[in-house]
């Protein structure tokens, strides 16, 4: 499924820049995430347990960042997998200043599979793009913080 | 599929159930089991201890007080869809819960339940956001009362903390003069709302004197139509206030996609089902 949006970030380019990259802010901005760390240049192993109603699952895989045209644009791949399934998505941020701030802008593309697709069909579409807004709210909410 | 094992507990008093939720980190409060059972046989769910909170008798009850009807909890869409005391009062709710599911889900299904859970297609919210409701929520650490606006988060996701259950439903018994009605297109299989209106409107001399109108599965969130009541209130009822008003059903939501409708067809059947639930129930005003 396609995802897209927006979040404005009280911060310029640079400090903008810095703050998505920072491991330990995506990590607290992350749904769940319970660790992420460093296992070479721009590459993270990561575990998220996601919790939406009373489905729990726990999540292990890789984050990874490249593309990276600083302070502009950056690409993120995410690749998870657990019992409950598989979740995969890339996503390209861009960077433009905008009036007391920076415009992030997130185009990418997710794909959910596994058990949590064949039963939750209904919910993918929604929880997804829930998750998403969630983690950039999250991010800006620290810069605030 | 079967569950993974877990262990159970069924305790008569409100008091024992919210010491055992806060006692084991993984514990979830049953109640009709309409969509937790099915997600524990599928394995998408894995508590490792159940409250039944079924014998609780504090929580089995619809009431009025004053001008306000209380629902217990653990009332099945079958009790609020048949109570006379709402059906009377505040027909809205009842007809709403009639509309639920298969008589299984009816019969077993409560409304503290299906509120806890929050699907965002499901029933209810539209007509308690239509109706202004309240919660009241329980836990060890005491009780609070929220809006049903404030304790719809996220689909999926409530404003319930860890150990806290839904105890009560509040809502306003109708004023005289008006009439209400809760449409919907439903999804064939799972009888879930593609799209599900939630409509109460108030006249006097001719002009309308309250209108409040709630949405559910059109976004990932059911909400209320503001846009839509305000181009109500005050104006004339003729055809074209109505029709007018429910062109901006849909104004300002980002309409869900998927298998079953697209956004842009969502959104036409949201303005649509509001013509159509604003003209019922002005036609049920008395």
């Amino acid at each position: 499924m396609k995802v897209q949006g927006q979040q404005s970030l009280p911060l310029d380019a640079q400090a903008a820049w810095t703050l998505l990259l920072d491991t330990e802010a995506l990590a607290r901005a992350m749904p769940g995430c319970e660790a992420l760390v460093p296992i070479g240049p721009d590459e993270y192993d990561m575990r998220m347990k996601i919790a939406i109603s009373s489905i729990q699952g726990l999540f292990s895989g890789r984050v990874r960042i490249d593309e990276k045209n600083p302070p502009l644009s950056y690409r993120l791949a995410v690749d998870g997998k657990g019992k409950l399934g598989f979740l995969r998505g890339t996503g390209l941020l861009s960077l433009a200043p905008e009036t007391g701030g920076t415009l992030v802008s997130y185009t990418g593309e997710v794909q959910v599979g596994g058990l949590l697709a064949t039963v939750g069909e209904r919910m993918l579409d929604m929880t997804t793009k829930m998750m998403i807004r969630r983690f950039f709210a999250s991010l800006a909410g620290q810069v605030k913080a | 599929m079967i569950a993974q094992p877990f262990d159970y507990a069924a305790p008569e008093s409100l008091s024992e159930a919210l010491q055992l939720l806060a006692s084991a980190e993984n514990a979830r409060p049953l109640a009709g089991g309409q969509s937790l059972i099915p997600m524990m046989k599928l394995r998408l769910s894995a508590p490792s201890l159940l409250v039944d909170l079924g014998r609780i008798a504090d929580l089995h009850y619809i009431a009025q007080t004053n001008g306000s009807i209380r629902i217990g909890a653990m009332s099945t869409h079958h009790q609020v869809a048949t109570s006379e005391t709402l059906r009377q009062n505040c027909p809205l709710l009842a007809e709403a819960a009639g509309r639920i599911g298969d008589v299984q889900v009816r019969n077993l299904g409560t409304i503290g339940g299906s509120l806890a859970h929050h699907d965002p297609a499901a029933d209810y919210p539209a007509a308690l956001q239509a109706l202004r409701a309240q919660l009241r929520l329980v836990s060890q650490a005491g009780e609070r009362t929220v809006s049903i606006e404030d304790f719809l988060v996220d689909p999926f996701t409530t404003s319930l903390r860890p150990g806290e259950i839904v105890a009560e439903v509040i809502v306003a018994a109708d004023g005289p003069g008006t009439g209400s009605a809760y449409l919907k297109l439903q999804q064939p299989a799972s009888g879930f709302a593609v799209v599900g209106v939630a409509a109460q409107l108030g006249a006097s001399n001719g002009a309308i004197s309250l209108a409040r109108v709630g949405l559910t599965g059109v976004a990932g969130k059911s909400y209320r139509a503001r846009a839509v009541e305000q181009a109500l209130e005050g104006k004339p009822v003729t055809a074209a206030t109505l029709s007018g008003a429910a062109r901006l059903a849909a104004e300002g939501v980002e309409p869900l996609n998927d298998l079953f409708a697209k956004a842009d067809y969502r959104a036409h059947v949201a303005r649509v089902y509001t013509r159509r639930a604003l003209e019922q129930a002005f036609a049920r005003t008395k």
